[in-house]
């Protein structure tokens, strides 16, 4: 079955505001796509536009190549997990899920059966009974997913559920919500602003920022060729050093970085000689020494120990901080605040984007 | 419960707040319950006769009501009417509430309130008089409709127990759309996204999803509006025709016609029993309990 969702230059605007710019965007039947953007970016009006709560102010929706503009958002082939997950407390966890089926009048029988099956299928057998305040947050999260999946959607749209949840279940729910996505090979269109959850989880990403999107791609394309400054710095950390491109090769460009000096690195698109533009650098690409291709000195600020990696910030010639990631064995008990520190780095590690970096 | 109270406002003060409580329910609420209830068990006497052999209690008071038949087909009717009012009420009241509570725009919903209060301004028996006025043979509502083609002949409205209707649903229905609406703005709106997405209709995400969230407040106007219709004087007083008395009607004979206090307290009585005791059927067939409404 074809369950492509397609925005086709669809826009939203809320009085003299626009939500959505422009946007057309194909989302592959079967695909785990995510939207991922700070809040207020717009995300939520894309999934509000796709289940038919809100009406797009020009484009159209497109599920399945189906023109969605005169389906009610009771009659949309879409399921929402919504961010609070509505579950309905007044009824009994088998009723929630059943819901949707005995609105399809469904017989009792059969939507017992299913109900069952779904319970199986979130590990959760046996509790239909129960009500929902005598879940725990991880159980409500599996009985929110149940009830979703219980009306057979094309599209699961899910608003950032997981954002409730504390670290370790939150890390157990990706396994298992990509885990359902395997097994039912429904579309799922993921809201998020944890980057964490974008990247583990989804087939293709889409990035946002104020309405509009800044890039399309695999999470490994998103990490490593980012198309835009605020992809760059908002995708993982990212040390940003702005200059003018006083050397542009094919796929190299070399800026001048003022008091740092002339640093190279990768383009994606082409920048003329004389723009403004902008290196990102990861911290996991930088290397204590010089060994590298460019090296940068610098005074070692403070150090942060976070487990299995070591963050080093330190302040560079022209004051701003750099931070380097290290693996935790690599702590040496000479890392003290005010140390000379050299970083190094290699060219094609580091990326250069036209125009000032925005601050994220 | 007083240790709290002591923690929070002190000693003294909170002697003071229970005493100006139990001030309020004893003198003004208890006492005179009891003193009606007195009244209603002895015979009305002379008083030269009283404390003579004569002054004994009896429930005879209570028995005048069940041989007269005509005062029990109006106890009854007006039962039966004032749940007809609070049903009335309700159905007016629910979609209001729920635009309010949950369509409108904030701005919206201040204005729809605002239009709601400010007729509340003027005294009920000005409100009801205007009733009066809209409802009479040749009054304005019949010219509209006599007007617009839809009648072809003017209707008498306030013949029998229409107008007193009316009259009643306008009277009460803040009573009624408060309770609901607020019961109504509580219920989280993704609740009823979650129930349209998962197929509902309108009727159904109402039926399943609304209502039953809005169960106490409905439960409230409800018990609110027949307690009120029920004992409404000035409305049938107005409105209704000579068919139409309501039983407060008789009440207010025996007291101030018939200066029989005596009989009119065993029958206001009785009509307290009665109304006390149906909104324990409605609440029990409702499953609502107090801590529900007082919610």
């Amino acid at each position: 079955m074809d369950s492509s969702v397609h925005l086709d230059n669809v826009v939203m605007r809320f009085g003299g505001f626009t939500a959505v710019q422009k946007m057309d965007l194909r989302i592959h039947s079967g695909e785990f796509f995510s939207f991922l953007g700070p809040s207020g970016c717009g995300k939520t009006t894309i999934l509000n536009m796709v289940s038919g709560f809100l009406k797009p102010s020009e484009g159209v929706v497109r599920i399945g190549g189906e023109d969605m503009t005169s389906v009610p958002a009771n009659k949309r082939p879409t399921s929402m997990i919504f961010q609070n997950l509505a579950l309905f407390p007044l009824m009994t966890v088998a009723e929630n899920i059943e819901f949707g089926l005995e609105v399809r009048g469904v017989s009792k029988a059969e939507r017992k059966k299913a109900s069952d099956r779904l319970l199986e299928l979130v590990a959760l057998e046996g509790s239909g009974t129960k009500k929902v305040s005598e879940l725990s947050g991880g159980q409500k999260q599996r009985i929110a997913i149940a009830r979703a999946l219980a009306v057979e959607p094309q599209v699961l749209l899910l608003d950032e559920p997981l954002s409730a949840l504390d670290l370790k279940l939150r890390q157990h729910m990706r396994t298992e919500l990509k885990e359902i996505q395997r097994k039912t090979g429904i579309t799922f269109i993921y809201i998020t602003h944890d980057q964490g959850e974008a990247l583990t989880m989804s087939d293709r990403v889409a990035v946002m920022s104020a309405g509009r999107l800044q890039q399309v791609a695999d999470p490994i394309a998103l990490y490593r060729d980012p198309k835009t400054s605020f992809v760059a710095s908002f995708v993982g950390e990212n040390n940003s050093i702005a200059g003018t491109v006083v050397e542009s090769r094919s796929g190299e460009v070399v800026i001048d970085a003022g008091v740092l000096g002339k640093l190279a690195g990768r383009v994606t698109q082409p920048i003329e000689k004389g723009q403004r533009a902008t290196l990102f650098i990861r911290p996991e690409s930088f290397q204590l020494g010089s060994g590298l291709d460019f090296t940068l000195p610098t005074i070692l600020e403070e150090v942060n120990f976070e487990g299995s990696y070591l963050t080093l910030n330190s302040s560079a010639a022209d004051q701003r901080t750099l931070s380097v990631q290290l693996a935790a064995n690599q702590y040496h008990e000479d890392m003290i605040a005010g140390r000379a520190l050299s970083l190094s780095y290699n060219s094609k590690d580091a990326i250069v984007i036209a125009g000032e970096a925005s601050d994220v | 419960m007083f240790s709290q109270l002591t923690n929070r406002f002190g000693g003294p003060l909170s002697a003071a707040l229970i005493g100006l409580i139990a001030i309020w329910l004893i003198g003004m609420v208890i006492l005179p319950q009891l003193l009606m209830v007195d009244y209603s068990l002895k015979p009305n006497l002379l008083p030269s006769e009283e404390g003579g052999p004569k002054d004994q209690y009896s429930l005879v008071n209570y028995a005048t009501l069940f041989g007269n038949t005509i005062h029990l087909s109006i106890f009854f009717k007006t039962i039966w009417s004032s749940v007809l009012v609070t049903l009335l009420t309700l159905i007016v009241s629910y979609p209001l509430a729920f635009y309010m509570a949950k369509v409108a725009t904030p701005k919206q919903a201040a204005l729809c309130l605002l239009l709601l209060l400010i007729p509340f301004w003027i005294n009920e028996i000005l409100r009801t008089f205007s009733w009066y006025i809209i409802l009479a043979y040749k009054g304005p509502l019949n010219a509209l409709l006599l007007g617009l083609g839809l009648i072809d002949r003017p209707v008498r409205f306030l013949s029998g127990d229409g107008g007193v209707l009316i009259g009643m649903v306008y009277a009460y229905i803040l009573f009624m759309i408060f309770p609901i609406y607020n019961a109504i703005e509580s219920l989280d709106g993704n609740q009823v996204k979650a129930a349209r997405n998962l197929g509902a209709g309108w009727i159904r995400t109402h039926y399943r999803v609304i209502i039953p969230h809005a169960k106490p407040g409905i439960a409230t106007g409800c018990i609110m509006t027949f307690m009120l219709a029920a004992g409404s004087y000035a409305v049938p007083a107005l409105l209704g025709s000579p068919g139409s008395r309501w039983f407060t009607q008789i009440i207010y004979n025996w007291f101030f016609e018939g200066g029989d206090w005596n009989q009119g307290a065993a029958y206001a009585f009785l009509l307290l029993v009665i109304c006390i005791g149906f909104i324990g059927l409605v609440m029990k067939l409702f499953k609502v309990g107090l801590g529900d409404i007082a919610r």
